[in-house]
């Protein structure tokens, strides 16, 4: 009974775990029927869709256990993906105990970020200025990239702690990095508009949701891959939305 | 020159690493996939391949050098695929779309659209080839029961 229920805990907690922070629909399933099944339970089932987990077993004593939890939030934080998955990974060889796991799983679920909020920004400045270059070719253009890139970030990060409105957020976030390079190159600051907008947004691209609604859809996750799929889509709309709405004012 | 434009790449995927939060000691891997898309992506036009063919050899490339270190490290295989094929992201196509429907030239708009679509249906293709690759014998059966 008691080690039913902390079976439970464990394959929810890193289901969930798993879920929020970007693993694909078939890792998350995967997982937790694995550990269920390390700790003893039998006839294990689980369903899992992009925003809920269903987890049902049959303990060693024929009592039966389901419960359902809800996801809300999405992050993209894969560095707590693979720490979850090498920790199911040791669970299922039988290398830590139930109590163990759940401790860490705890300590994950506590940690801050994998990287500190600066170092994201600076990320996204680097990579806006870099993949600029590999668009247009121009040196001289991957600094204001890198000033469009950073800026944006900062605005989604700030506006999403504020309102907590995922798309919205996106939005405004484009709309802000598409009037800074335009007012960037009209300024002289920048010589190709094109290279300077596209490293500016790039840092935006949904690359969790793409990437796993396609392994969703191949896996035969159908839910779950069409979900994460509008996910993609009404994120690049919104992007889209805000770029519009940039080369709008601009060119009124 | 070209090793420059390599190195940019590189430095390119693995910033893109650090935005989606994956671990140190796997950015660099997922860097080297990421260079080797783009080498296959600026190629094979040069080459006389259409672009969307490109991408998706470059995409199938990545996700097969993804699949390969993702068995080698013991990690899922997103770490690598998510930046492996960050260089491919057609945001120039993008981006032009958006232009010509903001100057109402809305003929050039489809066109560009329509373009943008096909690259990142080639990118999906890829990936889902090197998948099916990697997949073999442990998908569910589909339409006919042939087991028995």
């Amino acid at each position: 009974m008691v080690r039913g229920k902390k079976t439970m805990d464990i394959c929810l907690l890193s289901g969930r775990l798993l879920l929020r922070y970007g693993a694909e629909t078939y890792r998350v399933e995967d997982t937790m029927v694995r550990m269920a099944k390390a700790a003893g339970m039998n006839n294990v089932h689980s369903f899992v869709t992009t925003t809920g987990i269903f987890l049902s077993f049959k303990t060693e004593e024929d009592y039966d256990s389901m419960q359902m939890i809800r996801i809300k939030e999405r992050y993209q934080d894969l560095g707590k993906v693979t720490e979850v998955n090498q920790l199911a990974r040791e669970f299922t060889y039988g290398d830590i105990t139930l109590d163990e796991t759940q401790e860490r799983l705890k300590a994950i679920k506590d940690a801050p970020m994998h990287y500190p909020l600066w170092f994201i920004y600076l990320a996204s400045g680097i990579g806006g200025g870099a993949f600029s270059y590999l668009v247009g070719g121009s040196y001289f253009d991957m600094l204001p990239a890198f000033i469009g890139g950073t800026a944006t970030t900062i605005t989604l990060v700030l506006i999403q702690r504020v309102l907590k409105v995922k798309f919205f957020a996106e939005f405004a976030a484009a709309l802000t990095g598409g009037i800074m390079a335009l007012i960037m190159v009209n300024g002289g600051f920048g010589t190709e508009l094109n290279q300077v907008i596209i490293g500016s947004l790039i840092p935006l691209v949904p690359g969790v949701p793409l990437t796993n609604a396609v392994r969703d859809l191949m896996s035969g996750d159908l839910v779950a891959g069409v979900a994460r799929g509008s996910e993609a889509m009404v994120t690049s709309l919104s992007i889209a939305a805000g770029v519009a709405l940039a080369l709008s004012i601009f060119y009124m | 020159m070209i090793v420059m434009e390599w190195l940019i790449c590189f430095i390119a995927t693995v910033a893109f690493g650090v935005i989606f939060n994956i671990p140190l000691r796997l950015l660099w891997w997922g860097g080297a996939a990421g260079v080797a898309a783009w080498i296959v992506y600026s190629t094979l036009p040069e080459l006389g391949m259409s672009p969307v063919f490109a991408a998706a050899a470059a995409a199938f490339v990545a996700a097969f050098a993804a699949h390969w270190l993702a068995i080698w490290k013991k990690v899922p295989v997103t770490m690598f695929t998510i930046p492996g094929i960050i260089p491919l992201v057609p945001g120039g196509r993008a981006y032009s779309t958006m232009l010509a429907f903001v100057e109402e030239n809305h003929i050039r708009g489809l066109e560009q659209g329509v373009q943008t679509f096909m690259q990142a249906g080639a990118i999906a293709a890829g990936l889902v080839f090197a998948l099916s690759l990697f997949s073999i014998g442990k998908g569910v059966g589909q339409r006919y029961e042939t087991e028995n």
